[in-house]
């Protein structure tokens, strides 16, 4: 069969028109001063009918009213087809089916206003979506149970061969549903996929809807032990915290086993396979990303003198580049060469800084707890505050996303929460904010939240207890965690409210309620008695994360107007406003081409702090994927006059090359380090930039997105968004004292890559595919899901908007979704040829 | 008796055995014989929390077979050292400055652009740098003591030059020129009037000339004309009386004619050295067409050239800038230009250092072909090659604008031998 888009809008919809336009009466767009002379016989013959029906209505006999509103209906072949003889459906053809469709969906909304019963309809819908679904029409019978709201006929109709495509447009047309539709959508889609044993889809929705009771189903429905392995590789890589019970796993080795992949306790080991299949090992130093020879004009010998602000530049770009790899050429220098200047580089760097560099040490052995804390473990007996602040927070980093029985970052961390030195205390506190991030952990939470209400805490600490506090339980909507913060707020004396650092006291808040939608409303309502300098600040951080990734136009619609408001005073609240326009509409492509576009304009027609954020709001729209159009407006930007605009111009560049390692951008930020060569702060932030874009050495990826862009993990989104609103104050936090907000990013960082295991979980080499992934939502038969492909062997990269696809048959990937751990069945039916 | 096992870095030690009714402090002494690190550096995490050397047993519900992890080692706690790196941002706000490599600008007093560009350029020649240090000051009784003023302002505002790294504003050196020069002192409409560089630089240099003199014959006579002098060996031909003469000129530049056949230094300096001119044949009796053709005798050190880029449009009664386009290496060399005797002595140096300076040529010429905006230019050759006849270029004056008599002055300074600075 010939693919076919969407045939039921394109022909239902004209055929409605149609029938529209014979009936003038009905239709208030037509002029009626035309009306007699456009219509033709036969509808002033239609006309005239209407009118002795509606004269008829009012008839007091009832039989006579009865048979008026029936034959009222101005659906010609509905009426004729209920009055008529029952006979198959399909007898006169899909342009009937269609025809019919699409008038039953219109009577059915006539009629659920006048609330009469629709049984009649109801009968005629099973027959119709029972033709569809045998016919190729998935789409179209979908579309008719939507609209006549009774999805579950659905299930009766679904079989084996066509279960995948409904599921498939089930699931892409909850993107542009209005809530609660999306869910119930979804959920039919989650119990097809379980009905035809279908788990990693399931599994994916259950995640999607952020529901464990379907998560624990999926585990109790499945009973092979190999793919409840690879449900755990999917488990882990959203990032959620679940323990496994005995009810999903029975065996206590299997569990425990299960256990540990859940945990991520091998992802450092994938990486590094990885890394060596690509032949990436070795360290690189900052000068090798800088490229400085490749500038010709104005380059000095450099400066004879150490600069602390490049140092620490040079620190931030050592452990993005590094990141992961367990070796540099600054930090994790042999032990035997101490006396070499390399060994120094911490004190290279000056006060804070050295918090900094002491913490890239956790970056650079991230996910390898066992030799993180082994060489971690010197900076902890340190005398010098910074250092042991840095060490606490490298805990926390090396074991992002790791989790462990022993529960190392606590035992360690926890300690330091209630030292004397507040630089030590916040160590520890995000240090525990990125460890424990969406974990929920009570006992964080029953040390942390003292703080948030102690009226002798510095306003840094508290805020970064609030911050760490929203990561942990980021859209858990938890209460007491909620209470805590809002009693917070409201402490803050008029000068406090007024600092930079306050501003992630409504972030941590609405982190709570990140992608949780309307259970936002009772906290939004309590933030309305705020004092009035953090109200508005607090209301958009709160309406853009509880909406964050949901597409919401409705929401959109309300941060674009409070956007285009010229205000007076200096607020800072349309900063967050801007990032929430990115935080909505970045789930799904269409919105986000559209939000690309509507950030061109704000950033024309905006004030000044609202300009300031849209490079920002960019760069999370397009986060580790360089569109280019997106790459030269924030090129065009980054020489901005306004300074602070340049700088988030330059930060948003390295977000959405990040990982990338694109020549294009490479190449931008190198003229732009030339360009700057005398401004110290904007220099700085090209030096992060180009950390950024070469982070992983090109291994790793910031999108938030994953599973072919279905799923958002929560940790990674609170990641960034920490990261963004950091940056709507460049000067007072990132070029502050706060740089090590810049780490918050790790929680973001997962490699893009896809790697084979065999059933002993062991890396295993075979033929992919690797190529630009296309839309095959609502095409009839088997379509190409890539195109423009190239093959490799696993391990392989994965760049923005590509897939892979096996392209041997020898093995059965246990999931369809082929990103990160795919564990690979022997395929029984294999012949060599 | 409990069995725990112990993980500690990638080892896990199995099976260690625990006497509950000890305090940990014993545990931790067992681990430090298996794994070398002192008890009071070994941190074992028992389920979210530290193990304290004081800690009871029983409250911690250990299950036999518990793992613990333990974290510590025996390396060597990091020491600041002694003493701490400086910071740039440690220094005082002039230091920092110096500290990107620059030297310091001049303030532009109005309209002597002219002059602050051109001192630039002399100021990056180091020979004349210690020369005018050196400079005592003569006072002898000539009547005219300006020159000698001026060089002393000069030699002042040079060594302000390099002790300060802010701008310095030139003020007493301003004063002085304008006294010797007073052409320099124009007014029009109530400011200074914009002048040309080279004739700035051609004053300057005939002062710096006329008191660089050592006092004593025995040392080299004349600095200035050891370091920007040529000779000129002229052969004047008249065509018409077949008669020959030979002059040699001191000249302190090259002149670099551009007419439209002209698209690079090297044609223009040709085109320079050769020229018409009518003068009054004895042989003759009457003026006639000499043709004037000049070459190198000696070289100096540093060679200045000049772009002619201003003249006098017949037709029209005003001055005029020619825009064309002319391109300048970073190295020139001017062996075709030399005069037989001179190239004899050049050529073997030229031999031994060829090849490597080959090389250098066309990489030169590559990345100087987009500077045609330049205008005037008063270009200087570094010594290194001094008996190769090949020149660096040192410093450029250029001249941004279209017109002649207005525009602007940019100095560029090259910098120990990287790159163009202004």
């Amino acid at each position: 069969m010939a693919p076919v888009p969407d045939p039921n809008n394109i022909s239902g919809g004209a055929k409605r028109d149609e029938a529209t336009t014979k009936v003038p009466s009905k239709d208030p767009k037509k002029k009626d001063d035309k009306k007699e002379e456009d219509m033709s016989e036969e509808d002033l013959q239609l006309k005239q009918n209407l009118e002795l029906y509606v004269e008829r209505v009012q008839d007091p006999n009832p039989e006579l009213q009865k048979t008026a509103l029936e034959s009222m209906s101005s659906f010609e072949s509905l009426g004729y087809r209920l009055t008529g003889t029952e006979g198959d459906i399909g007898s006169w053809g899909h342009e009937y089916v269609r025809n019919l469709a699409g008038e039953i969906a219109e009577e059915y909304t006539m009629r659920q206003g006048e609330e009469s019963p629709v049984d009649d309809l109801m009968d005629l819908v099973q027959q119709i979506v029972a033709f569809h679904m045998k016919h190729n029409a998935e789409t179209e019978a979908v579309d008719l149970l939507m609209d006549v709201e009774d999805l579950d006929l659905l299930l009766k109709h679904v079989d084996s061969a066509n279960f995948r495509r409904t599921c498939n447009y089930l699931t892409s047309a909850a993107k542009y549903l209005p809530g609660p539709d999306d869910m119930l959508v979804l959920d039919i889609a989650y119990t097809i996929y379980i009905k035809f044993e279908e788990y990693p889809n399931a599994l994916q929705i259950a995640l999607f809807l952020d529901n464990m009771q379907y998560v624990k189903q999926v585990f109790t429905s499945c009973t092979d032990l190999l793919r409840k392995k690879q449900f755990c590789y999917m488990i882990s890589r959203h990032g959620i915290t679940l323990e496994l019970d005995p009810e999903m796993v029975s065996d206590d080795v299997d569990r425990e086993m299960l256990q540990d992949i859940v945990n991520n306790t091998k992802l450092s080991d994938g990486y590094l396979t990885l890394a060596r299949d690509i032949e990436v090992m070795e360290a690189k130093t900052p000068e090798d990303i800088y490229k400085a020879h490749l500038l010709d004009g104005r380059v000095t010998s450099g400066p004879s003198v150490d600069s602390a602000r490049q140092n620490l530049a040079a620190t931030f770009v050592n452990a993005f580049v590094n990141a992961g790899f367990g070796q540099d050429k600054l930090m994790t220098v042999p032990s035997d060469s101490t006396s070499g200047s390399a060994a120094n580089w911490l004190f290279k760097n000056r006060d804070h800084g050295k918090t900094s560099a002491a913490a890239s040490l956790g970056m650079i052995l991230l996910w390898d707890v066992d030799s993180g804390l082994a060489q971690l473990d010197k900076y902890f007996h340190s005398n010098d505050n910074p250092i042991i602040a840095g060490a606490l927070l490298g805990v926390g980093i090396v074991n992002c996303g790791i989790k462990n029985d022993c529960d190392p970052a606590l035992a360690l961390l926890g300690e330091y929460i209630d030292k004397e030195d507040s630089s030590v205390r916040i160590g520890a506190i995000m240090g525990l904010g990125i460890a424990y991030a969406g974990s929920q952990n009570d006992q964080i939470r029953s040390s942390l939240s003292p703080i948030l209400n102690d009226a002798k805490a510095p306003l840094d600490v508290i805020a970064f207890a609030a911050l760490s506090l929203g990561m942990i339980y980021v859209g858990s909507c938890n209460e007491e965690v909620a209470q805590s913060i809002i009693f917070a707020l409201m402490d803050r004396s008029e000068a406090e409210l007024g600092e930079a650092l306050t501003r992630f006291l409504p972030l941590g808040l609405g982190l709570l309620y990140l992608g949780k939608q309307e259970s936002v409303e009772a906290t939004a309502e309590v933030s309305k008695t705020f004092n009035e300098k953090i109200r508005k600040y607090c209301d958009m951080t709160l309406l853009s994360c509880a909406y964050a990734g949901t597409g919401n136009v409705l929401k959109v619609q309300d941060l674009l107007a409070q956007c285009g408001e010229h205000l007076e005073k200096d607020d800072i609240h349309q900063g967050p406003a801007v990032l929430g326009l990115a935080m909505v509409a970045m789930s799904e492509e269409l919105g986000l081409d559209m939000e690309i576009r509507s950030l061109e304009r704000v950033l024309q027609y905006g004030e000044q702090n609202v300009r300031r954020a849209v490079p920002l709001s960019l760069g999370l729209l397009c986060i580790s994927n360089p569109k280019v159009t997106v790459m030269d407006t924030l090129s065009r930007l980054s020489h901005d006059t306004d300074s602070e605009v340049a700088m988030a111009a330059i930060i948003s560049l390295g977000l959405i090359g990040a990982g990338t390692n694109n020549a294009r951008i490479a190449g931008m930020l190198r003229n732009l380090s030339s360009y700057y060569y005398k401004d110290a702060s904007l220099l700085f932030c090209v030096r992060i930039a180009q950390g950024l874009v070469h982070m992983g050495k090109g291994l790793l990826t910031l999108s938030p997105f994953h599973s072919e862009r279905l799923l958002l993990s929560p940790t990674a989104l609170a990641g960034i968004v920490t990261l963004l609103h950091a940056c709507l104050d460049m000067k007072s936090i990132i070029l502050g004292k706060y740089h090590y907000v810049l780490y918050f990013l790790v929680l973001a960082m997962q490699p893009r890559m896809m790697l084979t295991v065999d059933e002993n979980l062991k890396p295993i080499s075979v033929p992919v595919r690797v190529g630009q992934a296309v839309d095959v939502v609502g095409q009839a038969g088997r379509p190409k899901t890539i195109t423009g492909f190239q093959t490799h062997s696993t391990p392989v990269l994965l760049a923005a908007g590509e897939r892979a696809e096996l392209a041997t048959d020898k093995y059965i990937p246990l999931s369809p979704i082929l990103e990160g751990f795919i564990i690979l069945k022997e395929n029984p039916d294999y012949r060599e040829e | 008796m409990l069995t725990v096992s112990v993980k500690w870095q990638k080892k896990v030690f199995k099976s260690i055995e625990i006497d509950t009714s000890q305090p940990p402090y014993v545990f931790k002494a067992q681990l430090y014989e298996l794994s070398g690190v002192p008890p009071e550096r070994q941190k074992i995490m028992v389920k979210g929390g530290l193990l304290k050397d004081d800690a009871d047993w029983s409250t911690m519900r250990l299950k036999n077979g518990q793992k613990l992890m333990m974290m510590g080692s025996a390396d060597e706690v990091v020491k600041a050292p002694e003493k701490g790196p400086v910071f740039m941002e440690d220094l005082p706000e002039e230091e920092q400055d110096a500290n990107l490599g620059y030297s310091a600008g001049l303030v532009n007093l109005g309209h002597t652009c002219y002059m602050n560009s051109t001192m630039q350029c002399l100021k990056s020649v180091p020979e004349l740098n210690s020369e005018l240090s050196n400079y005592q000051s003569a006072r002898t009784k000539d009547v005219d003591q300006t020159p000698d003023m001026l060089t002393v302002a000069t030699s002042e505002l040079f060594s302000e030059l390099d002790k300060s790294v802010k701008a310095v504003a030139p003020m007493p050196f301003w004063m002085e020129l304008k006294k010797k020069y007073p052409q320099f002192a124009q007014l029009h409409n109530g400011n200074y009037m914009q002048q040309d560089a080279e004739e700035c630089w051609t004053q300057m240099l005939d002062t710096l000339s006329q008191s660089l003199k050592a006092p004593s014959p025995s040392e080299d006579p004349d600095a200035v004309k050891a370091l920007f002098g040529l000779n000129l060996r002229s052969r004047l031909h008249c065509q018409e009386s077949s008669e020959e003469s030979s002059e040699t000129e001191s000249v302190y530049s090259l002149k670099c004619h551009i007419s439209h056949e002209v698209n690079h230094l090297h044609e223009g300096l040709k085109h320079g050295l050769r020229g018409e001119l009518e003068k009054t044949s004895p042989a003759l009796g009457r003026t006639a067409v000499y043709i004037k053709e000049s070459l190198i005798d000696s070289l100096p050190r540093y060679l200045t050239v000049q772009f002619v880029r201003f003249f006098w449009k017949r037709e029209s009664n005003e001055k005029a800038k020619i825009l064309r386009k002319v391109d300048y290496p970073l190295e020139l060399d001017i062996f075709d230009l030399c005069s037989e005797d001179l190239r004899k002595k050049l050529e073997a140096p030229r031999q031994s250092s060829s090849k490597g300076d080959d090389v250098k040529m066309t990489d030169a010429e590559g990345s100087s072909s987009g500077s045609g905006e330049s205008s005037t230019g008063d270009q200087q050759g570094g010594a290194l090659s001094h008996m190769t006849g090949i020149y660096d270029l040192v410093s450029l004056v250029t001249h941004k604008g279209r017109s002649a008599d207005s525009g602007h002055y940019v100095a560029w300074v090259k910098q120990e031998s990287e790159v163009l600075i202004s």
